[in-house]
């Protein structure tokens, strides 16, 4: 037993890359909203990248620290505190038995991953580790985290002398191919959608994110014979507010599709929170796909890496020391 | 044959606009089809209505041979092909606490056997799976039988449960709320991540209603219970 939970957060899950070979029986995918994060997070303890994460939403957990070991994070900052010092995200760092890990309120996001070496040790269910509350699937039982869960590191390991650069998601540009219903929306409504912006509803979970702004009719109407959703479907129910479709989404949908927001911003929109304000762009598929596969590389080749100068371990006291030195 | 692509690892492939069991046929011969050509990086293939999606590998499969591959195949061959699909037994208990709704049909002037009578023993075609892991959306409901949603719906229909919504006949794999005409449950689990087959059908085979009454529910279920409990099904079609 590595971690133990003191306070399970908002909406805390274990979550790998994703459940896929079985969407076609219905099940959700599933999986970390933010891949990039929870593959980065991944990177920086030298775990594979689908191994298990952490994903907390808006409100983060504290841990009990059972066992030595160490974490990495990714994604929102969610000021984690070991014991009472501060920790910035992205950044490995050694943990000891009897420390508390603590996460706040996020900040410049929404989504934060935690890791340890190896990933969460979790049943698999066809495949994956990934939660899928609706179904009660994958995970921790199926479920969000409550107090008192235990929680096993897939192995003993240590942190790479790597921390993830500094980089700018702010803007609220998001890329999108047009959908399968595209052409029920005519030139001006089209127009609309690639010109206005649309603000993120409090109705944005890990099923899809509810945008409000001018209204998108589809004239011929936009009830459509049910058909396979994918990640980032832009589906246009009657009343004209878009929806997003995400990670535990339904496997089929009747709505009319203006869209499908290209994988390469899928991270920048999960992040943004309640309130913020995006702007669609169109691209072709062709485009997105090329912008896919620069984005999985420069992922996997280390393109968001840096060298960590300030290693940092909690709980070893001449560490602890060389640390606020180092901070003068 | 309309072949489109609206995301990077997803190519979609219509046969058609309307819901239709020759569709169904030609999709599942497609799928066939696909599965035999053995293209690299070839993830799933997903049916609906009238439409295949295969998903693929970014950096395994080449999309425009995957997509000169398809459009090779014979659109009218589809229909000639023959493929064998599953008939799956469900049995179910009609009525009483199971099937709160089954006497409401009397505004349609169906008595509950009747009900039982027009809804059991005959083929279901799977057309697709969704809204949650193994719910099919079964074709060949009678038409006596379509009857407008619950106008407040249930907050909690338990896993099992077979119901009419509209024009469609389906069950519930999952507790879920939901506004469906409830006729009856089935003892047997529709989702069972022990099983080797977590899910019983798949997109092309026939589900067919078996009315059981309450002991047998009983004894069914606690067959289930010691592992000795087998499903029923049968092989047809194909050659």
């Amino acid at each position: 037993m590595t971690l133990k939970v003191t306070r399970p957060g908002l909406y805390t899950t274990v979550q790998d890359l994703g459940r896929f070979g079985h969407q076609s029986e219905g099940f959700s995918p599933a999986g970390a909203m933010d891949y990039r994060a929870l593959m980065l997070a991944n990177q920086l303890l030298g775990n594979e990248e689908n191994a298990p994460g952490i994903e907390m939403t808006f409100k983060g957990a504290t841990f009990e620290v059972v066992k030595d070991t160490v974490v990495a994070t990714a994604g929102a900052d969610m000021k984690m505190k070991i014991d009472d010092d501060h920790h910035p995200a992205g950044v490995p760092v050694h943990v000891a038995k009897g420390s508390t890990i603590e996460f706040g309120a996020a900040e410049n996001g929404s989504r934060t991953y935690l890791v340890v070496p190896g990933g969460f040790k979790v049943e698999t269910v066809l495949g994956s580790a990934s939660t899928h509350v609706r179904s009660g699937i994958g995970g921790y039982k199926g479920r969000p985290f409550q107090v008192g869960d235990l929680l096993h590191a897939g192995a003993a390991g240590s942190a790479t002398p790597y921390r993830i650069k500094d980089f700018d998601d702010g803007d609220g540009m998001v890329r999108v191919i047009p959908g399968q219903q595209f052409d029920r929306f005519d030139d001006d409504m089209k127009q609309q959608f690639f010109s206005a912006s649309y603000a993120l509803t409090k109705d944005c979970d890990r099923m899809g994110f509810r945008l409000d702004g001018p209204e998108l009719v589809a004239t011929p109407g936009h009830d459509v014979l049910s058909e396979p959703t994918q990640l980032g479907s832009i589906q246009v129910p009657k009343g004209g507010r878009p929806i997003v479709l995400l990670n535990d989404r339904q496997t089929a949908g009747g709505y009319a599709r203006i869209g499908t927001v290209a994988h390469v911003d899928i991270p920048k929109l999960v992040q943004k929170q309640p309130g913020d304000m995006v702007k669609f762009i169109e691209i072709t598929v062709e485009e997105a796909s090329t912008l896919h596969r620069d984005e999985m590389e420069r992922i996997r080749n280390g393109g968001y890496l840096e060298i960590n100068n300030a290693f940092r371990s909690h709980g070893r006291p001449v560490a602890r020391k060389v640390a606020r030195i180092m901070k003068r | 044959m309309e072949i489109r692509q609206f995301a990077e690892n997803a190519l979609t492939i219509y046969l058609g606009d309307e819901i239709d069991e020759r569709i169904n046929r030609q999709l599942v011969a497609l799928r066939h089809r696909i599965d035999e050509m053995e293209i690299e990086g070839i993830g799933e293939v997903v049916l609906s209505y009238t439409s295949l999606i295969i998903y693929f590998d970014i950096f395994k499969t080449d999309v425009d041979a995957l997509k000169a591959a398809v459009d090779q195949i014979d659109e009218t061959a589809l229909l000639e092909a023959e493929v064998s699909y599953r008939v799956i037994e469900i049995p179910v208990c009609y009525g009483g606490e199971y099937g709160p709704d089954i006497d409401s049909f009397e505004e349609n002037g169906l008595s509950a056997d009747e009900v039982v009578e027009l809804h059991a023993n005959k083929e279901y075609l799977v057309y697709m799976l969704g809204f949650m892991p193994g719910f099919p959306y079964l074709g060949g409901l009678d038409e006596r039988l379509h009857k407008a949603r619950l106008e407040t719906p249930r907050v909690r229909i338990p896993p099992g449960s077979v119901g009419i919504g509209g024009k469609q006949t389906g069950m519930y794999p999952f507790e879920s709320p939901g506004g469906w005409h409830l006729l009856g449950r089935t003892p047997v689990p529709l989702f069972d991540e022990n099983r080797e087959e977590t899910i019983l059908y798949e997109a092309g085979d026939r589900i067919i209603y078996r009315p059981i009454d309450a002991s047998e529910y009983k004894e069914i279920a606690s067959r289930i219970e010691a592992g000795d409990y087998e499903i029923q099904f049968e092989v047809k079609g194909g050659s």
